[in-house]
Order: C-alpha cells, then sequence, then structure tokens
C-alpha cells in the first residue's frame, strides 16, 4: 500500500532506512547507514534526548570498552564521542595481559548527548525528526513504513527498530506504578502490537536505576578517592582518525574541542553500604514491588538491586558504592551499585544510613522499569527478522542492556539495513573476529533469559580480542562497506602493513640475549632496550600490537587454529528450506530449538543450547544425503 | 524429507541354531511389519507379537515373533523392530531379502550403536562400551565395559567438568569483574583446586595401561631348566593335559598355549622349551624360541627343581627377569629342599608347591591373580579402566592443568590460565559431549556479588 503522497521533510531522495528511536542504538545505526550513502530518517519522540544516558554516566569498562573500541574500527561515534567528552579515563586491569585490559570512561552526560546529536545532525544522508512511531507499515511480509502519533506516515525500504526500554515500558517505585520507559519519558504502548500483529513475539524484561543525588551534599571525608589514571587510554584509534573528528558540540567548527581528551580529570568516590542499609532493606523487603512479585519482568544478575544483594548475598556484610559525577556544569551525582525499587521513604533512609551520604539531598529517586522485547532468536545473524522482510532490529528490544551492547547492534543493523537497499551481501561478523561478532551470534542463536551483558569469558578467542588489534581485525568488512573515509582506510592498512612486517622480522633478528622474539617471550613485562631504532620510531599502537603478537605468539596461534575448525563449521551451510522438526534421528529438544532459531549454517546450529555434538554428525549426514 | 534410511541386519551369529534375531531400525520398520503380517493396524509398541511373515510375493517365509519399539523409546532412538524368527541361515537370509525388498539398506558394522549415540541415547563412552561388553574375554573386562555402558565415565567427566567450573567462575570473575565488590584476588584457592584434579585426571589416565590387557589378555611365559615342570604348571593351571609330560628332559621343543583359568583376567600360559647349557640342535632352536617369548611376555614364571642344586640360568634367560614380572615356582616341595636354595634369587617372590597331581591348583591361581594385580600387571576389582581415547584426553587436560597451576603464580598471567582450563574443559567434553559457558556464569553469578 503505496501512499498517494509521500512525505519528505526536505529536499530529500526517497527514505531508504527510517531507524525509529536515536538512543545509543538508533545513533550509530542512522549514522552507518548515511555514511554508507542511503538516505535515512531517524525518528525519536522526543530529540533533545537523543544518545541519552539512562542509567550510569559512563562508557566502557571490561568486554564493553573492547567493543566501544570495534564499533570505533567500524567507523562508529560512541568511542571518539566518549574521549571528547569524556571527564575520567581509567585503564581496568592494567595489571592483566593486554588481551584483558579495558577502558572505561566517566563522560558528561549533557556534553555526550549534545555531540551525537550535532554529529547526526552534520551528517549528510541523515534527517532528524521529533515524532513518535505508533506502528509499523507491512506489504506482503515486507515492512514498507511507519505510522506516527502525528498522523503523519513516512516510507522506506527498510526500518531499523530501537525502542529501548520505551516498549510498554512501566515504571516502579515501590507500590507507585508509571508509565513510561525513563523517569520523566513516555511509554510507546501501541507499537508493540505491531509486532505481534506480524507474528513477533514479546517478552518482559527488567532493569533498574539508582537514585540521583546533589554533590554539594556528599561529605567527601567519609568516602574514598578513586582517581584517573595520569595516562589516560582513550577509545578512538586516535592513530588513523582525523583531527576534524576531534570537535566538542560548544566549539564545533573551531579547531580545538571544548576539552583535550583526558585533561582536568575529576574522581569518582568509594563508600558501602553496611549492616545498617542491610537492615533497612531487609526491613522493608516486602514493599519491594520485586520481592511483593508486582514485578514481572527478569532483571540482569550481574546488575542487582540493593535488596537482591542483600537477601542473596546475606553473608556480606558490606557492598561498595560508587559516586560519579554526571558532568563538568552539574552537581547531580549517580550512585553506582544502589539500584533499586523500594519506596521514596526507605530509599531516602538508606541513603542516610550510608558513610558520606548522611545528609544527601535527593534528585531524582531510584526505580525499576519493566519492558518488551522480542527474543532475538526471532533475527537472522545480520539482525534482521525472520517474519518480516526489512525489519532490523537493535538495542535492548532485543534483550541486551548497555550502551555499547546497543550501539554495536545498532551499527551492524544500519549497516544491514543499508546493504539491503544497496543490493549487497550483507555483514555478518564472526565469533572469532570481534565481541560484536559473539555478542550477535549468542543473542539470535541462544536467546537471553535476562538482559544480556557482554563478559569476556563469553568470547572463546579471547586472546584474539586485544583492545589495539579491533581495526586490524576487522579490516576487510571497513573497507567492503565504506565503513570510514578513504584516509583513514589508508592510514588503517598501512597500519596493518607495518605490523605484520614487524611480527615476522622480531623473529629474525638478533639483540643480546639472541632472537629477538625469543628474548621477548622470555620476558614478557620488560621490553628490551635494545630493540632497533626504527622499530621504536613506530607509533605506539604499531608498537604495542607488535610486542603483544610477538610475546602471546604460542597463545594467539592455538586460538586461530581452534577458530579454523569453526569456521569448518561455518561452511557447512543449512539447505535452502531444511525442515528441522522433521530431521529424523534428531532428539525432540534438538528438534524444537533448531527449528524455532533456523541456524544458517552448522557452526550456528552447533551454538544452539540442548544441541550436542551427535546432532551435528547426525545434521552432517542428512545435508550430504541432500547434496548439500 | 530429510529422513535416515531404515536398515537391517541379522543380530545373531550365521549357522543353525534353535532361534536366530533380526534387527530393521528407522522410520519404516513400522509400515514393514504391518504389511509383512498382512495386518490393518500397527503392532502394538513393545509387546510381542506372532505372525506369519510373508514376503512380497506373498509366500510364507517363517512364522515369527516381532517386538515393535516407538521413536525415542528404543535404543538407537528410531522406530525399531526385533525379529526373532528360526535360527536357519536360509530363512534369516529370506527375511534379510525382503525387508530390502521394502526398502531398507544392509546396517554397517556398529550402525545401531552409532544411531544410539547420534540420537543422543547414549554418550561416546557408553557407545565405545557396547562393542566392548560384546568382546570382553573375562569378568573384569565385562565388569569395566558393564561399568562404562551405565555412563561410570559420563559421570565422573560430569564431576571433573563441574570442580573446574567452579575454579574457572574464580579466575573468570577477576578477570570480568575487576572493579567489582569481590574478595581480592587470591591464586590459592583455584590453585587447590585444579591441582587435585590434575592429579586425578593423571590417575585416571593411567589406568588406560590396561586397556590393552583387558582387551587382549595377558601373556604369562613358564620358563626353567629342562624337567623342572613347566609343562606340569601349565596343566595344573589351566586344568587340562595340554602339555605332554615326560620324566624325560627336553619332551617340550616348542611352545605350547593354553588359557588359565579361573583368573578375573584372559590369562594365556605358555609352555616352553627347556633351557640349559649344550643340548641338541633342536633343542637349541627350542630354546631360542623360549626366550624369544619370555622377551614379549607380561610375566615369568620360573620353575625349578627346589630337590636339586639350583639350575646354572642362562645369561640370556637372566636379563630378562626382574623381580617386578616374574615368580619362582619351587617345584617338587614333596621332597626337601636342596640347602643351595637359600640364597637363589633372593629378591624373587617364590612359592613352594608340588605339581604332581593338582593338588595346589587353586592356591596357585589365586597366588597369581594377588600377585598380577599387586604388581599392577592388572587391573584390580575397583578400578575403571579408561580406553587409550580416553586417556588421550584426560591427560591432555591434566597437563592444560597443569600449565594453568603454573601461570596462577604470576596474577598477570589469570587470563592464560583461564585459557588453559577452558582447553581442559575441551578435552573432558571430547569424551563424552559439549561443555555449555554458560554453566560457568551461572556459577560466578552464584558465587560472587557481582554489580554495582
Amino acid at each position: 500500500m503505496q501512499p498517494a503522497k509521500e512525505i519528505r521533510l526536505g529536499p530529500q531522495r526517497p527514505y531508504d532506512v527510517i531507524v525509529c528511536g536515536a538512543g545509543h542504538a538508533g545513533v550509530e545505526a542512522a549514522l552507518a547507514a548515511s555514511r554508507m550513502g542511503v538516505e535515512v530518517l531517524l525518528l525519536s519522540g522526543n530529540i533533545d534526548t537523543i544518545a541519552q544516558m539512562s542509567c550510569n554516566p559512563a562508557i566502557g569498562g571490561q568486554a564493553k570498552g573492547h567493543i566501544v573500541r570495534e564499533i570505533d574500527a567500524l567507523g562508529g561515534e560512541m568511542g571518539i564521542t566518549a574521549d571528547v567528552t569524556g571527564i575520567q579515563f581509567r585503564l581496568l586491569n592494567s595489571s592483566k595481559g593486554p588481551a584483558v585490559q579495558a577502558p572505561r570512561a566517566q563522560c558528561d552526560k549533557k556534553a555526550y548527548q549534545f555531540r551525537l546529536k550535532h554529529r547526526c545532525e552534520i551528517q549528510p544522508g541523515l534527517t532528524i525528526f521529533q515524532a513518535m512511531v505508533t506502528g509499523l507499515i507491512f506489504d506482503r511480509g515486507k515492512v514498507v513504513g511507519v505510522n506516527t502519533n502525528l498522523d503523519l506516515s513516512f516510507y522506506s525500504k527498510t526500518v531499523v527498530v530501537t525502542t529501548g526500554t520505551f516498549l510498554r515500558g512501566l515504571m516502579h517505585i515501590g507500590s507507585n506504578k508509571t508509565e513510561g520507559g525513563r523517569l520523566g519519558d513516555f511509554s510507546s504502548k501501541s507499537l508493540s502490537s505491531s509486532f505481534l500483529e506480524a507474528g513477533i513475539e514479546l517478552q518482559r524484561l527488567k532493569t533498574g536505576t539508582p537514585p540521583r543525588i546533589l554533590g554539594s551534599s556528599i561529605d567527601f571525608s567519609k568516602c574514598e578517592e578513586q582517581p584517573g589514571d595520569q595516562s589516560p587510554t582513550l577509545f578512538a584509534f586516535h592513530d588513523t582518525r582525523q583531527d576534524g573528528d576531534l570537535f566538542h558540540v560548544e566549539h564545533s567548527g573551531q579547531t580545538l574541542p571544548g576539552w583535550t581528551p583526558g585533561s582536568n580529570q575529576v574522581s569518582c568516590w568509594m563508600t558501602e553500604a553496611s549492616g545498617l542499609t542491610g537492615k533497612i532493606v531487609q526491613e522493608n523487603l516486602h514493599r519491594s514491588p520485586l520481592y511483593g512479585g508486582e514485578i514481572k519482568g527478569v532483571g540482569p544478575r550481574y546488575c542487582p538491586s540493593i535488596e537482591d544483594k542483600f537477601v542473596k548475598f546475606s553473608e556480606k556484610e558490606t557492598h561498595k558504592l560508587f559516586l560519579e559525577p554526571e558532568g563538568r556544569n552539574t552537581n547531580e551525582w549517580y550512585i553506582n551499585g544502589l539500584s533499586t525499587s523500594l519506596p521514596f521513604e526507605v530509599q531516602l533512609e538508606m541513603l542516610h544510613s550510608i558513610a558520606g551520604l548522611e545528609k544527601a539531598v535527593m534528585l531524582r529517586p531510584a526505580y525499576a522499569v519493566e519492558y518488551d522485547f522480542a527474543p532475538p532468536t526471532q533475527l537472522y545473524p545480520t539482525l534482521e527478522s525472520k517474519k518480516v522482510q526489512g525489519l532490523f532490529f537493535a538495542g535492548q528490544i532485543n534483550g541486551t542492556s548497555g550502551y555499547e551492547e546497543a550501539g554495536a547492534q545498532g551499527l551492524v543493523a544500519g549497516v544491514n539495513a543499508a546493504s539491503v537497499c544497496k543490493g549487497l551481501t550483507p555483514m555478518v561478523i564472526g565469533r572469532d573476529e570481534a565481541y560484536i561478532g559473539v555478542l550477535i551470534d549468542d543473542l539470535v542463536t541462544k536467546g537471553t533469559q535476562e538482559p544480556y551483558r557482554m563478559f569476556t569469558s563469553r568470547a572463546e578467542y579471547r586472546l584474539l580480542f586485544n583492545h589495539g588489534s579491533a581495526e586490524l581485525r576487522l579490516k576487510s568488512k571497513i573497507s567492503n562497506y565504506g565503513l570510514v573515509g578513504d584516509g583513514r582506510l589508508s592510514r588503517i592498512h598501512h597500519k596493518a602493513e607495518r605490523v605484520s612486517h614487524w611480527v615476522e622480522y622480531m623473529e629474525k633478528i638478533n639483540i643480546s640475549g639472541g632472537v629477538a622474539g625469543d628474548v621477548l617471550r622470555k620476558n614478557i613485562d620488560n621490553t628490551p632496550s635494545d630493540l632497533p631504532s626504527s622499530f621504536n620510531a613506530e607509533t605506539p599502537e604499531v608498537r604495542a600490537e607488535v610486542l603483544y603478537r610477538v610475546r602471546y605468539r604460542g597463545y594467539l596461534n592455538r586460538e586461530l587454529r581452534s577458530a579454523r575448525k569453526l569456521h569448518d563449521l561455518d561452511n557447512f551451510k543449512v539447505p535452502e528450506g531444511f525442515d528441522f522438526l522433521k530431521a529424523y534421528g534428531l532428539s525432540n529438544e534438538a528438534r524444537q530449538k533448531l527449528a524455532a532459531v533456523k541456524p544458517i549454517n552448522l557452526g550456528q546450529a552447533s551454538r544452539v543450547s540442548g544441541v550436542n555434538p551427535a546432532d551435528i554428525s547426525l545434521l552432517m549426514v542428512l545435508f550430504r544425503a541432500q547434496g548439500s | 524429507m530429510s529422513n535416515l534410511d531404515t536398515i537391517v541386519a541379522a543380530s545373531t551369529p550365521s549357522g543353525k541354531s534353535a532361534l536366530a534375531v533380526i534387527r530393521v531400525d528407522g522410520p519404516l520398520a513400522p509400515t514393514i511389519i504391518q504389511s509383512a503380517f498382512g495386518r490393518k493396524n500397527s503392532l502394538i509398541i513393545k509387546q510381542a507379537t506372532t505372525g506369519i511373515w510373508r514376503d512380497l510375493k506373498n509366500d510364507a517365509v517363517d512364522q515369527v515373533v516381532a517386538l515393535l519399539w516407538a521413536e525415542g523409546k528404543s535404543f538407537t532412538g528410531s522406530d525399531s523392530l526385533e525379529i526373532t524368527c528360526h535360527g536357519n541361515p536360509l530363512i534369516v537370509r529370506r527375511l534379510i531379502e525382503d525387508c530390502l525388498a521394502r526398502g531398507c539398506r544392509m546396517a554397517e558394522p556398529g550402525e545401531y550403536t552409532r544411531r544410539a549415540y547420534l540420537s543422543g541415547k547414549i554418550d561416546l563412552t557408553q557407545a565405545e562400551a557396547v562393542a566392548d561388553l560384546i568382546h570382553a574375554s573375562s569378568e573384569r573386562a565385562l565388569s569395566s565395559a558393564r561399568r562404562m555402558l551405565a555412563g561410570e565415565m559420563g559421570k565422573l567427566v560430569a564431576q571433573w567438568t563441574d570442580r573446574l567450573l567452579q575454579a574457572l567462575a574464580i579466575l573468570e570473575a577477576h578477570i570480568d569483574f575487576p572493579e567489582e565488590d569481590i574478595p581480592p584476588e587470591n591464586p590459592q584457592g583455584p590453585l587447590i583446586l585444579l591441582g587435585n584434579i590434575a592429579s586425578e585426571l593423571y590417575g585416571y589416565a593411567a589406568s588406560s595401561k590396561h586397556d590393552s590387557v583387558i582387551r587382549n589378555g595377558l601373556k604369562l611365559v613358564v620358563v626353567g631348566s629342562p624337567n623342572a615342570g613347566k609343562s606340569s604348571l601349565v596343566n595344573v593351571l589351566s586344568g587340562t593335559q595340554r602339555a605332554l609330560v615326560s620324566d624325560e628332559p627336553g619332551t617340550t621343543r616348542d611352545f605350547l598355549e593354553a588359557p588359565i583359568a579361573g583368573l578375573p583376567l584372559a590369562v594365556t600360559a605358555i609352555d616352553t622349551a627347556g633351557l640349559r647349557e649344550g643340548g641338541s640342535v633342536l633343542e637349541k632352536a627350542g630354546m631360542v624360541r623360549s626366550l624369544e617369548q619370555a622377551e614379549s611376555a607380561h610375566f615369568i614364571i620360573l620353575v625349578v627343581d627346589a630337590s636339586l642344586p639350583p639350575p646354572a640360568l642362562p645369561d640370556s634367560l637372566l636379563v630378562l627377569l626382574n623381580p617386578t614380572k616374574t615368580l619362582v615356582i619351587k617345584n617338587k616341595s614333596d621332597l626337601p629342599e636342596h640347602p643351595d636354595f637359600k640364597n637363589f634369587l633372593p629378591d624373587y617372590i617364590n612359592i613352594k608347591t608340588c605339581l604332581l597331581d593338582g593338588r595346589d591348583a587353586e592356591k596357585l591361581r589365586s597366588h597369581l591373580g594377588d600377585i598380577l594385580v599387586a604388581r599392577q600387571l592388572a587391573p584390580g576389582a575397583e578400578d575403571l579402566i579408561v580406553s587409550v581415547r580416553h586417556a588421550e584426553a584426560l591427560k591432555h587436560a591434566a597437563e592444560a592443568l597443569t600449565e594453568a597451576i603454573s601461570h596462577l603464580s604470576a596474577p598477570v598471567h589469570t587470563e592464560l590460565a583461564a585459557t588453559r582450563c577452558r582447553e581442559a574443559l575441551d578435552s573432558l567434553g571430547e569424551i563424552v559431549g559439549r561443555i555449555d559457558n554458560e554453566r560457568m556464569l551461572d556459577k560466578l553469578f552464584a558465587s560472587f556479588c557481582i554489580g554495582k
């Protein structure tokens, strides 16, 4: 049902991609798609909240920091924005090996979203419009456009849905219930029925956020300071990016950002919830909707509410809390670790039982939010719906949590929506290429029972995923989809060439103590002083990557070998139209699960939960019989 | 559209017998029996049904008993049919030919078990145990195979895996949640856990040295001077009169094999020509072959005539003897022992006996059994014998854990230790099936209060 008159918001071409929602997923999706040269419309119910950090004002951390680097490698915006608006930088796990070190930054919450909004505004081929999507328009199994609350319909070839916590969002503060995806924002109700109408299944999840307080009411003398790193580790690959990216929104068009990345850092502070807080929690547990059975959605295990902490780990007397500033131009502070759905007055009592917060003034209460998500096993690894052609999903609607996980999916969904429009083979990142590959494969293959967060331990080939190698690992994707400009692409190629040159060369040259490679491996913590001066003249990024690859050669090779085995199974494609339900000889459980997930190859099939190696051998036999 | 073939084969050996069993396995099984019996309705599942089998030409082949299992409930997991017919090879052949005509194909060796494994009815160790159970040639081989088939190995692996995941969860917690509220990193806990697992894995891997003994039996060679009573010993142990016995020294020129009855293990005794200096050309050739046999023996019994002065044994024999794999039998205990025997091979276990009429047979056999177990040449009754394949995987896992332990001494290499633990998990997984990483995360979240 093509409209009589298509609405355009300016002199644009017809829209190729409509992105619903402008959070961390939506922004990356819209930017990635428009970078590929297609026409994009980004719709948000409130464009003042583009890329808002709804929970803690921080980017990165273990595994998430790795993902941000990968987003940056793929031309995404999250890393550079965190760098430019970061007010405290810390490298986590700095005492461990390079593969598991991860950058993390506290960001100025407002500066972060202003920069990203502006970034969208200046992006060629991208139009922003404030309207809430109320439904999808389908035509013969395909999505062709969206309806909005303004009674305006927009049409496009593909649609990327990034609804966050807004789909039938319901917030809980004690017995108080408010509809909305975030305090102060609305909820999107009619869109859910649009999905159900298309046969897309929805379920409920729950997440929560702690109270915010006034910084001037904190007694910092009772807290422990946690300063930033003297030499900050940034997220973006500044060695291959251009300085033009380094704008800060107040200074757009000028040569210098608002503050130089990593300068003028501020501290976070630590305190703890003690037995007294625990007592208050225990006494009021019946008033928690989480424990009273009010909340049906499943919450994340790794981000438990303070109720959960005191109940499930009752033997632990204290629980650490982190006080994090929300920006340079505000005195609002975030209390990391105090997420709760207890009533307002209990929250206040709890706050005042905490060392340093005895006189704290609350600015916003903590709350839990329940929302609809679409179990992601309904998606192909491209993030396109199996039910509706041209419809892509990214972010919390896929059951994930975290800005980084959302941004990564947004980017992939954006690239693939654009690929559909341009007739390109879709982009699928492997489990052995990047955390993004692990993330999406886990989602579409295993689904999730709780808000999904990335951990390094989810990756089989963790040692291959050191954060410094993201560009090199994703090199072919970057160039195949034109995700970065020619200048940066050639700098990435040059960097890759330097790294492989030196990795080879280190095994050929002698320094004192023997072959350079052997000396480096014998002494993992110290770098010999007599490496060639031409090596020392390389960029720090190239040097670090070379040293890592030489030192960990044995381990990396082992992981590469087992990754290759995985490829053998990945190359075994499931025949078109293969009906797993009729796969005679498979256990019933395996049949049901495989039929639900519809894996595209045996590698993916082998990772479906409940499918064992014997099932895979059997499928191999069946596929061979069909001449696959 | 995607169906397994239906396969057919005789389950009983060829040749005439009272009854023979044919198995048909696969989706065609229910319809084949229904039409061969000319029934309107399908057979009742798991109920023996007697009927006349008529082939496609409607000729009666035999009166048979048919037993049908439903898909998912049979050993193989497929629809499965067992036909018991009269044990005439011609009948068996005609039945099989008719099944082929009805769309079956001949089963490949081991295919039923393979199907059971593929359908997830049994794990890999159980699949392997099926063949072992059929071919077991001794009580001990049988009991080991029986325990494997009952899934004992699978349980062991599950238990190791569980403990390993516990240790890994601790390591991963410190890698993935460095900022969070977990106890400070202390490698001591995981170190002890991993150390214990590794030594158990090594222990079980070592039992595979009995694998070949369990499968192929143990070779026991009887040596000694001519006329010491070697052939009498073999006869006593085997409970037969296989070896020719006479007072004439050198009666045995060639070696002679006899299975020893009454041991929990298949043991073959080999009688050899007597060893002495000199002798005829023929006798010398016999002696060379005796030594060859002794060289490849698991165990050697040296028989001496204790009433005579100790024999001068040729050096070529002495080098083959050692106290761990040699037993000395002092024969002719009915006569007074020659005083010089006080200092004869003092480090060796010896048994005084009289082999004349087999009166000591029982005592000798049980003695021998005890010695074989004590000397670790044979497995004890409690030992689960792992196959060479299992041992490989166990050893690989144990080595990976040993390396993990060495990494843990330096805190910077927790991630390398974790990598090795995962490798060990994969190796264990190869024995039975796969290990899911989700279980590690479950353990992690159950043990630590993660989350700011």
